[in-house]
């Protein structure tokens, strides 16, 4: 069972009408790793990490959750049926996903955004759910913030709540579609600090980053997309360190000057 | 002309009739409670139609809008009277008649569910897709979307506006006299045939309309703002 990957993705392929993003990507998120994905704008990162969830469906390929496949079921007699919307949303639940713009619910509180999920989608009673949420609010160190409303916070807090809130959902995963891409340097460092613990923990992690010293030191395994496909993968130090393609020098050349 | 003026502003013959006066003004509450239920209702619908992912259904939704949206409230209030009951009564074979109080909730209701449907539409395209995107990432059903993510923030951000159109509605009300709903207005005009006495009644009608639109419309007005105020600070 422990052999299963906790993500595995196989053979995705993502067009937008004639715009083919995604050409064939196929990799595996073992328990517990920290897989980050780098690469230019418009390489298909964040594509293939909306593919994960299904909030971008796949042209072709499959993503397996622990196993079990997220766009398709198979019937008693082998048919590969597509899933209900219903039950794409039971596996969605076993994915945070943190996004680059926080996407937090203004109109309720940092604790009734972390509470809402567990609640409404989990079923948990009000007081198992705020304690959990506070358990998550505690986990990013906003738990003096959980009266605020997300107006009042800075885009770091908001970010860490945009966290908190994913987290309040038990996930197997992890997804970080460029969580600090939209964040001031200073902003930037709380949000990493957070995901950094998060690694430590076993947390299981997808991170779509531009942040390459941080993906050099929290990652198991780095991808380099380019142009819809993995250019190169491997453990940090040989992506980092000795890069084979000479996108992937390039690429990094930019960014480690 | 100033003893017209005094005979206008003399509130002694209102008063007299207050009980049966007060009565009518029953009837343009209940009828704009029951219009503004409906408009809501009707007019949400619509504005899910309105922004749905197929183009039928949006056709479907434009259609209902414009049609009740640009058709008069004092055609339309005779038309849902004096016609509709004949179309449906030859549709099923009976003979067909609306009392005049349903009517005139259901030819209010439509015409304003086209306001409300706009009011809807823009609120609802106005929440950053973001929000629903992480609903959606967090497994929220549709339904749950739309009940705790996009409604509550829509109703916010669409009270100044829906405020105006509760106001215009209940102006509205005071011509379902003419299919005889005993409203005001008709109880006025029933008076004024005993009393011969248009200009107090008339004007006793006037400023009550006037002194409860202005009224109700400050008081909602400000506890909105401050509803307003307490989130988006």
């Amino acid at each position: 069972m422990s052999s299963i990957p906790a993500i595995s993705v196989v053979d995705v392929h993502k067009s937008f009408g004639p715009l083919a993003v995604l050409k064939g990507v196929s990799f595996d998120v073992p328990r517990g790793a920290v897989v980050s994905m780098i690469g230019a704008s418009g390489s298909g990162k964040s594509t293939l990490l909306r593919c994960i969830n299904h909030l971008e469906t796949p042209s072709a390929g499959e993503i397996y959750i622990d196993g079990e496949p997220m766009h398709f079921r198979v019937a008693g007699d082998g048919r590969r049926l597509p899933r209900p919307i219903a039950e794409i949303n039971r596996l969605r639940r076993d994915l945070g996903m943190v996004f680059q713009q926080f996407n937090l619910w203004p109109h309720m509180t940092v604790l009734g955004n972390v509470v809402e999920a567990p609640r409404r989608v989990r079923g948990l009673k009000r007081g198992e759910a705020a304690e959990l949420a506070l358990e998550c609010l505690r986990r990013v160190h906003l738990l003096d913030k959980a009266e605020e409303y997300p107006a009042r916070l800075s885009g770091g807090q908001q970010q860490r709540v945009a966290i908190a809130r994913a987290l309040a959902m038990q996930p197997k995963a992890m997804l970080f579609d460029e969580a600090t891409s939209s964040l001031d340097p200073e902003l930037t460092d709380e949000v990493l600090a957070v995901m950094r613990d998060l690694a430590r923990d076993g947390t299981t992690m997808i991170v779509v980053t531009h942040e390459m010293r941080f993906a050099r030191e929290v990652s198991d395994r780095v991808l380099f997309l380019h142009n819809g496909l993995i250019e190169e993968e491997g453990p940090p130090e040989e992506v980092f360190g000795a890069p084979r393609s000479e996108r992937c020098r390039q690429f990094l050349s930019k960014y480690l000057q | 002309m100033s003893g017209a003026l005094a005979e206008a502003l003399n509130p002694a013959l209102f008063w007299e009739y207050r009980e049966i006066l007060l009565k009518g003004l029953a009837f343009n509450f209940y009828v704009f409670a029951c219009a503004a239920a409906a408009a809501l209702a009707l007019g949400l619908g619509a504005a899910l139609l309105r922004v749905n992912r197929w183009r039928p259904v949006r056709w479907a939704g434009t259609l209902h809008v414009e049609i009740f949206r640009n058709a008069p409230d004092y055609v339309m209030v005779v038309w849902v009277h004096f016609v509709l009951p004949l179309l449906l009564g030859l549709a099923i074979g009976q003979r067909l008649e609306f009392p005049p109080f349903l009517s005139a909730v259901i030819a209010l209701g439509l015409v304003y569910s086209g306001y409300f449907a706009e009011t809807f539409r823009a609120g609802i395209q106005s929440i950053p897709f973001g929000q629903i995107e992480a609903g959606r990432a967090c497994g929220m059903p549709e339904r749950l979307i739309l009940w705790r993510i996009i409604l509550p923030q829509v109703v916010r951000r669409m009270l100044p506006e829906a405020v105006n159109q509760f106001v215009s509605l209940f102006k509205a009300t005071t011509i379902v006299s003419l299919i005889a709903v005993p409203d005001l207005m008709y109880q006025v005009s029933m008076v004024t045939q005993q009393e011969m006495r248009p200009l107090p009644l008339y004007t006793g009608a006037a400023l009550t309309y006037f002194a409860i639109i202005f009224l109700a419309s400050s008081l909602v007005r400000a506890g909105a703002e401050r509803w307003r105020q307490k989130v988006y600070a």
